[in-house]
């Protein structure tokens, strides 16, 4: 049976003076060197590069196999630049005119480290590295005529990129993309998030409010004000990399507290089950059984106010119902109904049928 | 899903520039397979990651499609568009029309229903059908599934936790005390030395490395098999068997395909935990003979990277004139390497056992074939890949010209018993053009296992009928518990065609009885 045909371009680029020396073969064979690092790079519809933006230590050896999933037909190919370069190394793409076929597009530079063939549509190829040892952030781009404008990346060599909505080596379409949900306000996005159980949900609420919500724990976790998850590295990877939060949260909950109690506020915690959660044009409705009792708790922005609510729905409570938050000297806990003392609420059945808990702080903006 | 090796790339850092190139060339085994099928694509939703976790058929004939990021969409065959039903999922890799008209996707950290309960065409509700089971945070315990059983039961599989990776302070439902103690599992720095003793691959929470049956109104759940590591396919033959496959890795020599009972255990002891009988051994430090006896042995072996790495879905070619001859014949997709694979499995006093052999095989299906589905004459194939080998995007399968090579495969008392797709030339009947690889995988611990006991071997006599449409195939010395792997690239038909598929390798774990 057949390997998958891998066509590797093995380059080094000594004369560039750039590139790191690779180890001579017959060395290499004496004392095995680290295998390289193989990277995966697709060309998706839409001019773009997939991953939009790799990291790698100066020295580093790696293969990037790249593949053309473009299913709009277009040909692309993937050339590394010396940094700051792109708009120069495009320009002389795109002078290239006539000849530019013969020579796939790629124009004869000292700033061009690196270079695929040129892949049509469903095309693969791979290219074998060493990575600059000169710290840098080295752009990568597609001089395919009218593609190098939109369709670049960056290879940040030793250098801590940015967050990835603020990256400005990124098209600005990218970094748009990079934000789960694509920037859509309500969004709920089940996926790993950091200081939570595994089974999360975060949530861009309308306006700049975010939270994370705990589907196993069935109650909400912290909130942060700004944009939502940058999920591109998670979701580039097998899941494990957790995606970022890209603000401080302004609001914790404590770990292993569940808020409701029933009866007395010092009764043992109830038994969770999550059952869903209904999407609605001001947030997610989550729905589920503590104890025995039935839940709704609808996450929205706080009203007139930065912040957020917790609109709870308990239409069978068994008796008083208890909301405990934990000591902040930021946050401040508010609510349509029941009453407050040392931090708990108290609520009687009826008022539990329906009540809106408002959580502000002085760590939230307008 | 599967760690893939990637140590077979032929590669190497040369201390010249030298340029291999990377033009487009159809390799002359595609060429070949494209005189057979026709293979194709279709788009995939503007804007989504177009790596594909389910596939399903609606009621009003739209195709439904579940997207890594956790979009799923419809595709309308008569417009060619697309249009996003729900977003948000968490990796899903399964899809199923309810039978209430909903659509279940299994999610990680849930069996999920998804409603639209105000008609405007995107879910509202999203209702966790079953969700009660463990998660570490652990990267590997993928979710696979729902597949709906003849008995109207949904059957989910979860996969084993990796060593390669530590699990998370919070995680999901009961930790099981059997096995290194769970702090360890959260110390990073030194988690390379506690990792051995954590196993290859572990389920220290609920379900995982186990086939899980639900009801499908209620969300009752009852642990239906266990011994599974990542065990991606599932699906039903016509007379309702369930095939379960893995992956090759720790406790898998190579790739197995279960016919799976209720109650029973496939050879990955990590989920031997979770038996409601277990006293509490730690089932690694088990004796291989303990195991092996309480262990169903794999119905057919997919020797690995040979025939497949990593399989995927398991569905049922259907039976029309479009698919003729391959009708009923059940196909796996794998995620390595462009090509689904024919099982022909059979049972033999009581045990159950077969082949498999290349159904379509050819780079124009790319890699990383993880769904299958067919809609009308078309077989379509959803590719994901994650960080491993594979595909993105949905292709395309059509039958165009059935291809001459083995039908079916047999074991008899003296052997094996083919049929062909089309009548055998004159000589078949010389022993020398078919020969074979006989061999077997270890069960054992370790990652994978050798062929062993590799030996080369012809038939003492073949017997070709009278029509040259199959074949008697007798051994001399035919003993079971190898794997006879053959190749028929020796053989032609009347027409002059070599088999487009030559391999074959049947797992003999029975000799019928005379
Ligand atoms: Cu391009």
């Amino acid at each position: 049976m057949r390997f998958f045909y891998l066509l590797v371009l093995a380059v080094t680029l000594t004369s560039s003076g750039l590139l790191a020396q690779p180890a001579p073969a017959s060395k290499a064979k004496a004392a095995p060197a680290k295998k390289p690092r193989i990277v995966k790079m697709f060309m998706r519809d839409g001019l773009r590069f997939e991953p939009p933006r790799l990291v790698a230590e100066p020295g580093e050896q790696i293969v990037v196999e790249i593949e053309n999933n473009d299913s709009t037909d277009q040909t692309h190919n993937f050339v590394l630049l010396r940094p700051g370069t792109r708009d120069a190394v495009v320009q002389a793409g795109l002078a290239l005119a006539e000849k530019g076929p013969v020579l796939e597009y790629v124009p004869p530079s000292a700033d061009v480290l690196v270079h695929s063939r040129l892949l049509a549509a469903e095309g693969s190829g791979s290219i074998a590295f060493t990575v600059p040892t000169t710290p840098g952030i080295y752009p990568y781009v597609c001089t395919f005529p009218g593609h190098g404008m939109i369709m670049y990346g960056a290879l940040y060599a030793g250098v801590t990129p940015p967050p990835i909505e603020k990256d400005p080596n990124l098209p600005p379409m990218v970094a748009h993309g990079a934000v789960a949900g694509g920037g859509q306000r309500p969004f709920a996005q089940r996926i790993f998030m950091p200081d939570a159980g595994p089974a999360a949900v975060a949530i861009a609420l309308v306006g700049s409010q975010n939270v994370c919500w705990d589907a196993g724990q069935c109650r909400l976790r912290y909130a942060w004000q700004g944009s939502f998850i940058d999920a591109s590295e998670n979701w580039a990877g097998n899941g494990k990399i957790l995606p970022i939060v890209p603000t401080k949260p302004w609001w914790r909950a404590l770990k292993d507290d569940f808020p409701l109690r029933f009866g007395a506020v010092d009764s043992a915690a109830p038994k969770v089950k999550f059952l869903g959660y209904a999407a609605t044009t001001t947030g997610p409705v989550f729905h589920y059984r503590a104890g025995v009792t039935e839940v709704y708790e609808h996450v929205l922005p706080a009203a007139g106010r930065p912040g957020i609510a917790l609109r709870l729905q308990i239409p069978r409570a068994p008796g008083l119902v208890f909301y405990r938050t934990a000591a902040d000297p930021n946050a401040q806990w508010t609510s349509s109904a029941g009453t407050w003392r040392d931090g708990v609420l108290m609520l009687t059945p009826a008022q539990a049928a329906d009540v809106t808990l408002t959580l502000t702080s002085a760590l939230c903006t307008p | 899903m599967n760690l893939v090796k990637l140590c077979s790339h032929m590669l190497a850092l040369f201390a010249v520039t030298a340029f291999a190139s990377a033009a487009e060339t159809t390799p002359p085994a595609d060429a070949r397979v494209a005189q057979h099928y026709a293979i194709g694509k279709i788009s995939t939703p503007p804007g989504v990651d177009p790596q594909l976790g389910g596939l399903a058929l609606l009621p009003d004939g739209r195709l439904a499609a579940a997207f890594h990021h956790g979009q799923v969409a419809f595709y309308d065959f008569k417009t060619l568009n697309w249009k996003i039903f729900a977003e948000g999922l968490h990796e899903p890799l399964g899809l199923l029309l309810g039978q209430d008209g909903s659509l279940l996707v299994m999610q990680r950290p849930e069996l999920t229903r998804l409603r639209d309960t105000d008609g405007d065409g995107v879910a509202d509700r999203y209702e966790a059908l079953w969700e009660d089971f463990g998660m570490t945070g652990n990267y590997h315990e993928f979710a696979f599934g729902p597949v709906r059983g003849p008995n109207g039961k949904l059957y989910v599989s979860l996969n084993l936790a990796s060593a390669g990776d530590t699990i998370r302070e919070e995680i999901r439902g009961e930790w099981s005390p059997i096995g290194l103690s769970r702090e360890k599992f959260y110390d990073v720095a030194d988690w390379k030395k506690n990792s051995t003793a954590a196993g290859r691959m572990y389920g220290r929470v609920k379900w995982r490395g186990c086939i899980m049956e639900i009801d499908e109104a209620t969300g009752a759940a009852e642990l239906f098999a266990t011994g599974f590591r990542s065990p991606d396919g599932m699906g039903f033959d016509a007379a309702g068997n369930f095939f379960v496959n893995d992956n090759q890795g720790d406790w898998r020599g190579t790739s197995p395909v279960h016919v799976v009972q209720r109650g029973g255990f496939y050879g990955h002891p990590a989920s031997l935990v979770w038996r409601p009988d277990w006293e509490g051994t730690e089932p690694l430090k088990l004796p291989i003979e303990k195991l092996n006896a309480l262990r169903t042995v794999a119905a057919i072996n997919l020797p690995h990277s040979f025939y497949a790495s990593s399989p995927t879905a398991m569905i049922l070619i259907p039976q029309t004139a479009a698919w003729s001859p391959f009708g009923g014949q059940m196909i796996v997709g794998e995620m390595n390497s462009g090509r689904v694979l024919r099982l022909l499995p059979e049972q033999v006093d009581g045990v159950w056992q077969g082949a498999c052999v290349s159904f379509v095989d050819s780079q124009a299906l790319r890699g990383g074939i993880h769904r299958l589905l067919f809609v009308g004459d078309t077989l379509y194939v959803g590719r994901t890949h994650l960080i491993w080998a594979g595909g993105e995007g949905i292709g395309t399968v059509k039958l165009t010209k059935t291809p001459f090579e083995a039908l079916t495969m047999h074991a008899t008392p003296d052997g094996f018993r083919f049929t062909f797709t089309a009548p055998l030339a004159a000589g078949a009947a010389e022993p020398a053009r078919w020969p074979v690889r006989r061999y077997y995988y270890k069960y054992h611990e370790p990652y994978g296992s050798p062929q062993t006991e590799l030996t080369q071997i012809t038939p003492s006599k073949v017997t070709v009928s009278a029509d040259g449409l199959s074949a008697e195939v007798a051994f001399a010395d035919l003993k079971p518990g190898f794997i006879y792997d053959f190749n028929l690239s020796g053989l032609t038909s009347k027409q002059g065609e070599s088999p487009l598929n030559p391999a074959i390798a049947y797992s003999l774990n029975k000799v019928p009885a005379k």
